[in-house]
């Protein structure tokens, strides 16, 4: 049975307006604890720059360790806004509603992490990035080489950050106005200032309404660059044996698709709890994100099934050498079937009941265990891709994650969870003009003795 | 409230009527078009013979074309049932009057199950060692496991098309059946024991989701296997991971596109204008033309892999199937396939109309058939190179003799005619869906507006 709550308009004011305009009580506790984690985390960033990447586990031939794993997991988890926002918007989807900014925002951050993570923190002296994008001597006319992930990945990652902070943006105004038009003093200035003038005039209406459509649009094939550039990172290197695979590209996309949807869902489940608002995400939008995953992990499986057969096909030495270290050899055997577990076949099963599709409980551990795999599918895919073992014995290293690396992914997660919180307490993490319209835009049709929900199509 | 009448004046027994009406017609042009298709199958079969008597099946390289055939119509027959498949699952409403047709599809991939047969002879066993999916040698198979594997493959993704396509039709057979027009017999067998209770309907949805997913299944495992064994597995060198899944992405495609091209002849000529309209041309333009962009997206996956990594037997498998004796029609299947779709369905007033997505769909599957000839024509050409592992020398294009063409006029002739043969005895156009539409939209005044339709969708 579909639910209908039907709200006034009133209501939803008050109601997703709650974090912005008055103070959670469980708010100033978590940011704390998480601004500690980040400024603890900033802590051990400092101290790698004062001592050099020797503080790190990396070690000969392992040179992508814990930051390369974790620039790859937060692009994966950049997918979820595009996926639920863009995609959702153009198919019309009515239950988007009530997740895109939440969808869009951790965009955002977790785009902000994955710079942090790799081109900031990876390379070491993140003061001689303007290198990869500016020539290296003006005087001698000695460019950048574009043909270099160095170029790549910043190109793809900012381009992509710019679009997505424009749909945020874009999409924001409306609810700006309203806030602007229930605060005072500074506050009201600010917000004033930041939803540009916004009337609700008819014209502005028309506008937001196609940008949102143009931008979905504009934004999908940078969705899809984005992660297979970072794929390409990978694939295009014929030294790891085990990545040059021309599947890695759809691979990597759909592996972020099925981290960044889960990701959504749990922030869903924790959006009910902690804001309270159940009216506005009900078992049906759950019920919903668990159908799409479903058909999101099986075509992720389909894609994994794929690179292994034809690992094997290629019955090239070191491709099978490297998947014996992360099938059979310990501590890689360990947590490849963990990753199995917890990417799969653990969380699918799950999804096929609907009770548990539509249980706040049963969904929020479920997509926690997707995220949990998918960061140690990317573990397992670089450290013992990296480790392969030349004819030097010199050369054998392996890898232990130091502290200093802990720290610093600790700092990322940290630092998305905080943006998260940040930005709940200024803007409302809800669309409220979203909700409002599919208010307006929802009715009944009686079939027999059934209702069934229905929309107005104009 | 709503009572169950559409705006147009349409009740649930004027659309039965109406569409069990046309059905039972038989106008002379579906006629013409099916004795036209037998006369031009006889000729393909002409073509199979004289193929056969001239150069027997012990030569793959005088089956490349063959086999390029049997891609193709695995590839767009084998796509278009996912139209219905995709639309249902989506629960949209503008897939009612084209989801029949699109299910029709399935007597298609029966039919080119037919034609698989005939190539399973000319296919070489893996005893000359090849590279395969089957360690053939490492493990102890058969060297005709891409002859069985594939065979079976097949055979079920018929069966579950055929399987689906009864479920669907189920309803509108009974009220064949029960119109008592001709063929009484074959409706009574046909529509089982459907009387349309309520636990019959229930247990309809369900088996039409669960048959659609077990196609969708088979659908990509036998774009999987004969990708694979048909035409990967015959060039030494060439290991593309993504092969596999490009294959049967271009069968969304070209399934996609052939359906567009089979809606604008159901309702130019076959009288369905009334049920046919904008609606679908646009859902299903829009689904092509996202198509047509991932279609780039796949090939570039795949080649800027081979392309930046430089490694021998990859820079002849790109010589092989694109920039070498292929050039020309791979820069044609390329300009098809993702130019022309992207130049032009980007602009609204073509993508919503019936002219513009019916001629892009045209050159999409004239794309598509020129993609099939250059990858599976070039594969087959070199199946008897002496070096397993790379291809040390590039084969000239293999150019289609006289026999080559009358069996791809011909193969293309014998599906049309199964088709219409089928939409003879199966309504074309599902009355059920467009009766069941009527209770799921309503029109209601709003507002200022004069009136808007309100669609309901069920759980």
């Amino acid at each position: 049975m579909q639910e209908h709550v039907q709200l006034d308009q009133k209501q939803i004011n008050k109601e997703l307006l709650n974090g912005v305009l008055q103070m959670p009580k469980w708010w100033p506790g978590a940011t704390a604890v998480v601004l500690v984690i980040f400024i603890v985390g900033l802590c051990a960033f400092g101290y790698m720059l004062n001592k050099g990447v020797g503080v790190t586990g990396l070690n000969r031939p392992v040179y992508w360790g814990f930051f390369m794993v974790n620039f790859v997991f937060w692009i994966g988890i950049s997918h979820a806004g595009i996926m639920i926002s863009a995609i959702l918007r153009l198919t019309q989807a009515e239950w988007r509603r009530p997740v895109t900014r939440a969808a869009e925002v951790l965009t955002v951050f977790s785009l902000m992490a994955a710079l942090m993570a790799a081109p900031l923190v990876h390379v070491g002296r993140p003061w001689r990035a303007d290198l990869w994008v500016f020539p290296y001597d003006f005087a001698r006319g000695v460019w950048i080489n574009i043909r270099s992930p160095f170029i790549w990945d910043p190109s793809a990652v900012m381009t992509y950050l710019t679009a997505s902070t424009l749909f945020v943006l874009v999409a924001l105004l409306p609810d700006l106005a309203i806030i602007r038009d229930r605060s005072k003093g500074f506050t009201r200035v600010a917000y004033s200032v930041m939803c540009l003038g916004w009337r609700g005039t008819p014209r502005q209406w028309k506008l937001q309404a196609v940008a949102g459509i143009l931008l979905s649009a504009l934004v999908l094939p940078v969705f899809v660059s984005v992660h297979s550039i970072v794929s390409w990172d990978f694939a295009v290197q014929i030294g790891p044996e085990a990545w040059h695979s021309t599947i890695f590209a759809p691979y990597f996309i759909i592996g972020a698709i099925h981290s960044g949807v889960s990701a959504v869902a749990t922030v869903m489940v924790l959006m009910v709890w902690l804001w309270g608002w159940k009216n506005y995400i009900t078992p049906d939008h759950l019920d919903a994100i668990g159908r799409l995953l479903i058909i999101v992990a099986t075509t992720w499986f389909f894609f994994f099934f794929l690179e292994w057969v034809f690992a094997l096909y290629s019955l090239e030495a070191p491709e099978l050498a490297m998947r014996d270290l992360q099938v059979f050899q310990w501590p890689w055997s360990g947590l490849f079937v963990l990753f199995l577990l917890t990417a799969f076949f653990i969380p699918v099963p799950m999804w096929l009941f609907r009770n548990l599709r539509r249980s706040l409980w049963a969904m929020f551990i479920s997509t926690i265990l997707v995220n949990v795999g998918m960061w140690l599918e990317r573990f397992l895919i670089i450290i013992p891709g990296t480790m392969r073992r030349g004819h030097m014995i010199f050369d054998w290293g392996s890898y232990h994650p130091s502290l200093i690396e802990i720290l610093m992914v600790a700092m990322t997660f940290a630092w998305v969870i905080l943006g998260m919180l940040l930005f709940s307490k200024v803007f409302p993490l809800i669309p409220l003009f979203d909700i409002k319209e599919a208010m307006v835009g929802r009715d009944e049709i009686k079939v027999g003795r059934k209702t069934v929900p229905a929309s107005i199509r104009e | 409230m709503h009572d169950g009448h559409s705006a147009n004046g349409h009740d649930a027994a004027s659309v039965s009527r109406g569409l069990l009406d046309r059905h039972r017609a038989a106008p002379i042009a579906r006629r013409i078009a099916a004795l036209t298709a037998g006369v031009l199958f006889l000729l393909g079969i002409a073509g199979f013979v004289i193929k056969l008597l001239d150069k027997g099946t012990s030569d793959p390289s005088a089956w490349g074309y063959y086999a390029a055939l049997v891609s193709f119509l695995l590839t767009a027959a084998g796509g278009a049932v996912m139209v219905a498949i995709a639309t249902r699952l989506a629960k949209a409403h503008w897939r009612r009057p084209i989801s029949r047709a699109s299910e029709m599809f399935a007597v298609v991939t029966l039919y080119t199950f037919a034609l698989l047969i005939p190539l399973l002879f000319a296919l070489p066993s893996l005893s000359d060692h090849r590279r395969s999916l089957w360690f053939f040698g490492e493990l102890n198979v058969p060297g005709y496991m891409p002859h069985i594997m594939t065979t079976l493959s097949f055979f079920f993704l018929a069966l579950a098309g055929l399987a689906l396509l009864w479920m669907s039709a189920l309803p509108d057979l009974a009220s064949l059946r029960d119109s008592s027009w001709g063929l009484t017999g074959l409706f009574n067998r046909l529509s089982n024991t459907w009387q349309g209770t309520s636990r019959q309907w229930f247990v309809q949805y369900h088996r039409l989701g669960i048959l659609g997913a077990l196609y969708f299944m088979m659908l990509v495992t036998t774009h999987f296997l004969f990708s694979m064994d048909f035409a990967m597995a015959l060039v030494p060198g060439w290991i593309d991971a993504l092969f596999p899944a490009t294959h049967a992405h271009n069968s969304l495609h070209a399934g996609a596109a052939l359906m567009l091209v089979t809606m604008f002849v159901l309702r130019r000529f076959g009288g369905y204008g009334d049920y046919i309209g904008l609606d679908q041309f646009w859902g299903l333009g829009k689904l092509m033309f996202a198509l047509s962009l991932l279609w780039f997206w796949f090939w570039f996956s795949s080649f800027i892999i081979f392309w930046y990594g430089a490694k021998p037997n990859e820079q002849a498998v790109l010589e092989l199937l694109m920039v070498g004796p292929y050039l020309p029609i791979f820069m044609a299947a390329f300009i098809l396939n993702f130019l022309v779709p992207l130049f032009t369905m980007i602009w609204n007033p073509l993508r919503k109309s019936v002219w513009g997505p019916t001629i892009i769909a045209c050159g999409v599957l004239l794309g598509t058939f020129f993609d099939r000839v250059r990858l599976y024509a070039a594969s087959w050409s070199v199946a008897a190179a002496d070096d397993k592992h790379t291809l040390r020398e590039v084969p000239a294009a293999i150019m289609p003799d006289v026999a080559d063409v009358m069996m791809w006029v011909g193969g293309l002739a014998g599906a049309v005619l199964v088709y219409i043969l089928a939409a003879r005895v199966i309504p074309i156009i599902s009355v059920w869906e467009q009766k069941e539409l009527l209770l799921y939209r309503m029109h209601k005044p709003f507002h200022r507006l004069a009136e808007v339709l309100v669609l309901g969708k069920k759980d």
